[in-house]
């Protein structure tokens, strides 16, 4: 299997204006394989989109990098320096967050087509306009969406115009980052579902980002859950709904009225960790039924037995 | 937040920037000049413009150690004459805006607060005001009233309280729609108590940034209307009558052969101008929380 | 697609509305004002002709009517150009103001031609080199030009111009050169004008006489463009939209030209419409003062030195009205190429 995406290590921390250092990923390790659906999922502020936008190349200039991430063997993050040549839009696209601010107000849709095909792949304005349309009507729009400007549609619209846009030049990797979460509730299966059909359809690596277990679980092979700035499990998606091994993971299935276990977790009151120090214990101590003396060494990711699941939990056996 | 602390928090972010600290500097030396100037003046009587009895040996002398700006046309000292009027530079600029800032804010904040038939009005005369050119408000005051600092100053107040109204009702507006403005409109607080406590308080910093950053058009425009004669009378210490009075005397060969007349009292006005926008630049730029971020063209 | 012309109507009844606001407000300062409004109206007179000349004025402004009556009056013929001859020239008071305008426009029109590219040019420049010398030094300049009284400046210029070439760029062009060629202004643009006619001698003394003035004027309005320009590209570039077009492969050549550039458009104009008529205030102080050319600054200090009130009011609600109508149609176009305002 050739992985399509590897991190090692990788940490990414913001600057502020006093010098304050807020590290938004503590040090991921994650390996993504080529052509699968992989979901990362975790409360907000975990850094998510951060190690979204590490991989879809688009941090922004006060982000400081340590550590390496790979995409297609190529590697984009080695320590401080970034180099997405040839990646962006190339390799991977993107998937924004808020479909209403993603588009450029001035310019109509079938522009947009136009100019990342053009400085993508060097088409001209008819050419691009047939491609837009195809993949237009691939996510069920018409052309008459080409001639509109962005505010004129709806919001489920909008997501679906930014569906088209990744999957137009035909990149390997689309990065989703919380692609529903401005959209109507009833809408958003219909537009992840919508999403993970192409996807396999095109053959592409879909990396959603996502803080709901619930959606993930239905279209994702695979699952990494973060908590505060790491990857705290992750394995096959059936293997993480089933039998979580982390009691983070078992709080946020217990909070799905459909996935929860029959005898809930009751975890401790509390937020995660400040990330403007360093620590060492378990980031979730503080709130973990389980905690033992051992947890003020944080567990590495530990395989469980015959699985392809890790998970950094020193007592997993018992959390099941 | 309290004048104090905001003043503290603005030295200490900014006191860093090369650009921050010459503007502190030449502010600091305009009003310490404004103040002793009369005292340090070799001249003093000619810089408050009296004609000294000796003047027809020193008529439109060069610049020399004796006279280290020249002397002018009726054969004043005009290092002392420019000197002296650092004090009614200050006192143009600090007045117009302290007086427009106070009846910008209070008439921007009410039509806000009190939305209705009163916000209509108040509004349409802060645009109505917005539009008058104040040099010709000059002219007709000057024309009616005579000569002076005051009708510099009513003038440009005239022309300039309805910007403050105008940027203090956008941002009150933000403010008194919040809940706790209504909240406490509903527990009985009267509108007296709630604007100053509530409303003012918020709008405060970025009116004190507008009013920091307009005191050198303040000054530039002030000059303009004496530059024009239309303001202080002949002899008075201020920089733009004393241009006025090197072109009006001679036309333009007045400066032509004569340049000290121009460049000295042009470069205090300048000097005086760079320092106030120097202050209100990064002061502007830290108001924009988004713009604090380290943005650059970054792909 | 055509504007909101919902839009365009309420802005225009605003607009109409503050103009006779205006109008109201200068007939309140002639009668408010210390002094009999009819004494004022006619100019000061003095001398053997004063009486007559002041009960004449008194019938004009309709002083025996009550208040409102007055004020309809005046603000009829305002509307109808109707304002009397002027004390100084004695011709009527709107084609007064009209003659000088249409110079000071000229020079301010010339000034924008090359300040709002320049201006913007400069802030782009500053906010792409975010950071290095380039960036510092362009924000410094821009303070400082935007520091810089324009009548010193005008004045140094001058001065510059007449010991460095010998050529004193006095005035709006040459009255021998007039004279000899023949040139009568159409329009009163004078470059326009010579242009229309052929008159490339003309052309080319109006032109070297309007460089002058206009690089004293521009200043303001490059410092500002340049400044605020370098805020916009700022705030444009923290744009979600932005982010997105780079993680799409949208090249930087064409992130800039059709997402930064295309937003900063409209905020840009409006600046320059609120700094036109600021300049306009520049243009009168420097175009007489220091470089002797007619225009408004000529009948300003003609209204002084006469006590010409018809003239300064017309001045004053002419102004107003300039001002209002400029950033109305600043607004309308905003709209236009808003598509997000398109309705
Ligand atoms: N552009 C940014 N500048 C500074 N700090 C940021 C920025 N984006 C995110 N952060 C900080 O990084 C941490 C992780 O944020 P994020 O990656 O957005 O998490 P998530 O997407 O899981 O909610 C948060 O503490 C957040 O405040
Ligand atoms: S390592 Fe300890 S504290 Fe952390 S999750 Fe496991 S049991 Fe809880
Ligand atoms: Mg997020």
């Amino acid at each position: 299997m050739v992985l399509a995406i590897q991190a090692k290590n990788l940490k990414i921390g913001y600057m502020d204006e006093e010098e304050q250092i807020t590290w938004a990923t503590r040090g991921v390790d994650l390996s993504v394989e080529e052509g699968e659906s992989f979901c990362i999922v975790g409360e907000s502020g975990c850094g998510k989109s951060t190690l979204a936008s590490a991989i879809a190349g688009v941090l922004p200039p006060h982000a400081l990098t340590m550590g390496k991430l790979y995409i297609f063997n190529q590697l984009v993050i080695n320590e401080s320096e970034r180099n997405y040549n040839g990646i962006r839009g190339k390799v991977v696209s993107l998937i924004p967050q808020n479909p209403g601010t993603s588009l450029n107000p001035f310019l109509t849709i079938g522009d947009h087509f136009y100019y990342i095909l053009r400085d993508v792949k060097g088409l001209s304005k008819s050419d691009s306009i047939k491609i837009a349309q195809e993949y237009l009507s691939k996510v069920g729009l018409g052309k008459d969406v080409l001639e509109k400007y962005p505010h004129k549609l709806s919001g489920g619209m909008q997501q679906r115009v930014l569906i088209a846009i990744a999957l137009a030049s035909e990149v390997k990797i689309i990065v989703a980052d919380e692609p529903t979460s401005s959209i109507d509730a009833n809408l958003r299966a219909q537009i992840l579902n919508l999403l993970s059909k192409l996807v396999k359809e095109f053959k592409v690596t879909l990396l959603l980002v996502t803080h709901d277990l619930a959606s993930a679980s239905k279209i994702c092979d695979r699952i990494a859950v973060m908590y505060a700035g790491k990857v705290i499990e992750t394995g096959l998606t059936s293997s993480i709904i089933s039998k979580p091994r982390h009691p983070y993971t078992r709080m946020l299935l217990d909070s799905v009225p459909l996935l929860g276990s029959k005898k809930s977790l009751n975890p401790l009151p509390g937020e995660p960790p400040s990330l403007v120090e360093d620590f060492t214990w378990c980031s979730f101590r503080d709130r973990c039924p389980f905690r033992i003396e051992q947890c003020s060494v944080e567990p590495p990711l530990i395989p469980v037995e015959d699985e392809p699941h890790l998970v950094r939990c020193w007592r997993f056996r018992e959390v099941s | 937040m309290t004048l104090p602390s905001l003043y503290s928090r603005i030295m200490r972010r900014n006191l860093r920037r090369t650009r921050f600290k010459i503007g502190v500097a030449l502010t600091t030396i305009i009003v310490i000049l404004s103040i002793i100037a009369p005292l340090i003046a070799p001249y003093p009587s000619e810089g408050y413009g009296y004609v000294p009895a000796n003047a027809s040996e020193r008529k439109l002398l060069p610049p020399s150690t004796q006279f280290p700006f020249g002397t002018d046309a009726l054969g004043r000292d005009l290092f002392s004459r420019v000197l002296t009027g650092t004090r009614t530079a200050v006192i143009q600029a600090v007045s117009v805006i302290l007086i427009s800032l106070l009846v910008g804010m209070i008439i921007g904040v009410c039509a806000a607060y009190f939305k209705g038939l009163i916000e209509v009005t108040l509004n349409y005369f802060t645009e109505l005001f917005m539009a008058v050119p104040s040099i010709v408000i000059a002219l007709f005051l000057r024309l009616t009233i005579g000569q002076g600092l005051h009708v510099v100053i009513i003038s440009l107040v005239i022309a300039w309280w309805a910007w403050y109204s105008r940027i203090a009702y956008v941002y009150a507006k933000s403010i008194v729609e919040l809940e706790y403005v209504t909240l406490a409109k509903l527990s009985g607080l009267s509108a007296l108590k709630i604007i100053p406590r509530h409303v003012i308080r918020n709008i405060f910093q970025a009116l004190t940034v507008q009013a920091i950053s307009d005191l050198g058009s303040a000054l530039l425009e002030a000059s303009a209307i004496n530059f024009m004669g239309l303001g202080l009378p002949p002899g008075s210490p201020e920089w733009g009558v004393i241009l006025y009075e090197a072109i009006t005397e001679r036309g333009i060969e007045a400066f032509l052969f004569s340049p000290w007349l121009v460049v000295f009292p042009g470069l205090f006005i300048f000097m005086t101008t760079l320092g106030f926008s120097l202050i209100a630049d990064p002061l502007r730029e830290d108001l924009d929380p988004r713009l604090r971020r380290r943005w650059k063209l970054w792909f | 697609m055509p504007v909101s012309l919902n839009y365009i109507f309420k802005r225009t009844m605003l607009s109409i509305l503050v103009i006779l606001g205006v109008i109201v407000f200068s007939y309140l300062l002639l009668m408010l004002t210390p002094g009999d409004p009819a004494v004022k109206w006619a100019g000061n007179p003095r001398g053997p002709g004063a009486v007559k000349a002041i009960e004449l004025a008194r019938v004009e402004l309709g002083l025996d009517k009550p208040l409102y009556v007055q004020i309809a009056n005046f603000i009829y013929n305002f509307l109808t150009g109707n304002l009397g001859l002027s004390i100084a020239y004695k011709i009527p008071v709107s084609q007064v103001v009209i003659s000088g305008f249409t110079a000071t426009l000229e020079l301010i029109l010339f000034t924008y031609l090359f300040s709002i590219p320049l201006g913007v040019w400069l802030g782009l420049y500053s906010a792409i080199k975010r950071g290095s010398r380039i960036d510092s030094f362009i924000q410094s300049l821009s303070i400082v030009l935007a520091s810089t009284p324009t009548f010193w400046l005008g004045s140094l210029i001058l001065l510059a111009s007449n010991t460095f070439t010998g050529f004193l760029p006095y005035g709006r062009v040459s009255s021998k050169l007039v004279l000899s060629t023949g040139f009568t202004p159409i329009t009163g643009f004078y470059l326009l004008d010579s242009l229309i006619q052929g008159n490339i001698p003309v052309f080319i003394d109006a032109l070297v006489r309007i460089i002058p003035p206009a690089l004293a004027i521009s200043v303001y309005p490059i410092g500002v463009l340049a400044r605020v320009t370098r805020t916009l590209i700022a705030e444009a570039l923290l744009e979600d939209y932005v982010r997105a077009a780079v993680a799409w492969g949208i090249k930087r050549e064409t992130i800039i030209r059709q997402f930064v550039l295309r937003s900063i458009i409209p905020p840009v104009i409006q600046i320059s419409g609120l700094s036109f008529v600021y300049s306009l205030v520049d243009a009168m102080v420097v175009e007489t003062v220091v470089f002797g050319r007619e225009g408004l600054g000529s009948i300003l200090l003609d209204s002084l030195h006469k006590a010409d009130f018809r003239v300064t009011l017309a001045l004053a609600v002419y102004l107003t009205a300039f001002y209002i109508i400029v950033n109305t149609l600043v607004d309308i176009v905003q709209a236009t190429i808003d598509p997000r305002i398109r309705l």
